[in-house]
């Protein structure tokens, strides 16, 4: 179920074997491969890491080594995401290890099969993600600020020459319009 | 609950989330709960300014790494070394060497009008690079510069049939397809821009040691050309004439050289060798017919002297209609003759009479004519024949006549061409002509042309182009150039 949910909610199958082939052959396409996939890589780093910056730094990482290694990757069938999110596994481990500590690892809930929970709850923030850009854009702008860069509604009102009554009215339409396409896709 | 206090509420519920005091959030509204998850799901929300950021820098790693990765410093399906050939009109080049050759086009790098700046041709295993002229790169070619010192070799399974193809598409031969002493046959056939192909079929494996063994005992074998009855040559056998002549040579002299020339071109697929404009004024001009060679020359109230010419090509229908588009007139469609040819007849703007022809034949062109030959009508053709055997040893091959002794048609050899003769009768009127000739010895050659008859015009002179001329006039009214290069064929 999951795995056909991954699927169904990405580009298809032949669709993203010829992204990754040009881009084996010309790295200056993979461009294409880390917009398919940035929300998804980002969301499951997100979702363990809960420092911003370090999320950015692992993001980051994992697409880096991403692209040298393109040429080892081999289509075997399962969505070229699950590679990335192996490389993210392995990174944020690493960085644990050299933090000298244990990752909270909160909000896992338990499963039979908790690896595709897992990806599933990623899929998901990364369609709201995605969302997100499909906003108006005053609305999408409150909400980046607000989530992304984490200012408070006096900060934003101030960038966006709004008052502060109107930058709270932008973040509702703005919460409701996502939670409509979030519950309109299931 | 009313809706500004609704949306203060959520905001309460957005600060805690963000601050991650969210875990003890009352969910005493449905409405406010579900969108504070929305909210709690944001809260990894990447920033835009980041996934612009790597975004950036990995398209630059990308790009910068492809050529590390992937790029063959020789890149795959080229030789070491492949010629640059540089044309006039470059596009025009392509589709001959398809034609001529069965050069497949690989790529082509075209300005808008079509002028080509780059193109890569593939013959077998070669490859071919070539582009339009660009002067102010020193990209010249052969029309411009002249001709070009440089030869291509080509190796073919068939030498013949390669020839065949060649000739068919508008190349001429430059030297006839024969068995070779190092154990190839070929020959050289130049295409219509300026360049020449030594095509090649290997027929036996000889050695170094054994070829130069052949090559003395060839040399020795050669006695001299031509029917001097001098000492040994210290020639060998060819030297004296230049690349690409053989002993005879019509020369056409007219008032409008530059029209005649344009119009052999459009008629006959002539090219352009040469062109020089004297201090006078006189223009002199060299084309090749495929094999053959034909001098233009002339200006502004010279004394006229048109050329009767048999011309063999491939499709004698195709070309009588170019020659009568290009500005010629009929004087008898093309039809089958009894002897073996299908020929027509025209006049061109300057006077010239061409009868061209196509062999029944498979051959080309009767064996042992060229593309171009002249063809006399002068008043007494036995005495004509008489005069060429006397002043230049030519030799009879053919005569047919009456029984009165009205000479229909004959051939005379003269050094390794063939002149053609047939006695002046409508519409066939005395044409008296000029002949460049190419001789071993011309001292001799002018000293014997004077005994045999002729009137000296001009005693053996080396000239500045690089021949050694002697002018003499027969009594039939020809013109000869007698002619010998002297050292470089500097023109």
């Amino acid at each position: 179920m999951a795995g056909a949910r991954l699927r169904l909610s990405r580009v298809n199958e032949s669709e993203e074997r010829l992204l990754i082939e040009a881009a084996q052959s010309d790295p200056g396409r993979f461009a294409e491969l880390y917009e398919q996939n940035f929300n998804c890589v980002y969301a499951y780093i997100a979702r363990r890491v809960h420092d911003r910056s370090e999320t950015q730094d692992l993001t980051s990482h994992v697409f880096h080594q991403a692209l040298a290694n393109l040429g080892k990757f081999k289509w075997r069938g399962t969505p070229f995401v699950a590679w990335l999110y192996r490389i993210a596994a392995n990174a944020i481990a690493d960085h644990a290890r050299r933090k000298g500590r244990k990752l909270a690892t909160d909000a896992v809930p338990a499963s039979d099969n908790p690896a595709a929970t897992d990806l599933e709850d990623c899929e998901r923030r990364a369609r709201l993600f995605n969302a997100v850009d499909k906003l108006p854009e005053d609305q999408r702008r409150v909400i980046v600020l607000r989530f992304a860069d984490e200012k408070s509604i006096r900060e934003i009102a101030d960038e966006i020459g709004r008052s502060e009554g109107a930058v709270k009215q932008l973040q509702f339409r703005g919460l409701e319009n996502l939670r409509a396409r979030l519950s309109d896709e299931f | 609950m009313a809706e500004r206090s609704l949306i203060d509420h959520l905001d309460d519920a957005v600060t805690a989330i963000i601050a991650r005091r969210d875990a003890d959030l009352a969910a005493d509204d449905t409405d406010i709960a579900s969108l504070a998850q929305v909210a709690r799901e944001l809260r990894g929300l990447p920033g835009e300014s980041f996934k612009t950021k790597l975004r950036t820098e990995l398209i630059r790693r990308g790009t910068m790494s492809s050529p590390k990765m992937k790029v063959d410093p020789i890149p795959k399906g080229y030789p070491t070394v492949s010629a640059y050939l540089c044309f006039s009109d470059a596009p025009a080049a392509i589709e001959f060497y398809k034609k001529a050759f069965g050069a497949e086009e690989r790529m082509r790098l075209a300005e808008p009008s079509g002028k080509i700046g780059h193109a890569e041709l593939k013959i077998a295993d070669a490859v071919i690079m070539l582009s339009d002229e660009y002067p102010d790169y020193g990209a010249l070619s052969p029309q411009t510069l002249g001709g070009s010192p440089v030869k291509m070799h080509l190796w073919v399974d068939d030498v013949d049939a390669f020839a065949r193809q060649a000739l068919a598409a508008g190349a001429s031969m430059v030297r006839p397809i024969e068995d070779q002493f190092y154990g190839d046959r070929s020959g050289q056939i130049a295409d219509p821009f300026g360049y020449t192909w030594i095509v090649s079929t290997r027929k036996e494996d000889v050695s170094p040691e054994e070829m130069q063994k052949r090559m003395d005992a060839f040399a020795q074998q050669q006695p001299g050309e031509g029917a001097t009855q001098d000492e040994a040559p210290k020639q060998s056998s060819a030297t004296y004439k230049r690349e690409g002549f053989h002993t005879v040579t019509p020369y056409l002299t007219v008032e409008k050289a530059p029209e005649l020339i344009e119009f052999m071109k459009q008629a006959f697929g002539a090219t352009e060798i040469f062109r020089t404009t004297g201090s006078a004024g006189g223009l002199h001009a060299e084309l090749r017919i495929r094999e053959s060679m034909i001098m233009v020359g002339g200006g502004p109230g010279i004394k006229e002297m048109p050329t009767a010419i048999h011309l063999y090509v491939p499709d004698v229908d195709t070309v009588y209609e170019r020659a009568l588009q290009a500005g010629a007139t009929s004087l008898f469609g093309p039809a089958d003759q009894p002897y073996g040819e299908r020929s027509g007849a025209l006049v061109d703007p300057s006077g010239n009479h061409w009868y061209v022809a196509t062999t029944f034949d498979t051959s080309e062109w009767p064996e042992e004519l060229r593309t171009v030959t002249i063809y006399f009508h002068p008043i007494g053709a036995p005495r004509m024949i008489e005069f060429l055997k006397n002043a230049f040893g030519a030799e009879e091959l053919a005569r047919h006549q009456s029984d009165e002794g009205y000479v229909y048609h004959a051939k005379v050899r003269i050094g390794d061409s063939i002149v053609e003769m047939g006695e002046a009768r409508d519409p066939s009127q005395p044409m008296p002509t000029a002949i460049y000739l190419y001789v071993e010895d011309v001292d001799a050659m002018y000293e014997r042309s004077l005994k045999a008859g002729g009137t000296s015009v001009l005693p053996p002179t080396d000239q500045p182009y690089g021949d050694r001329n002697a002018w003499v006039n027969d009594p039939f009214g020809n013109v000869w150039y007698l002619a010998a290069t002297i050292g470089k064929t500097g023109q």
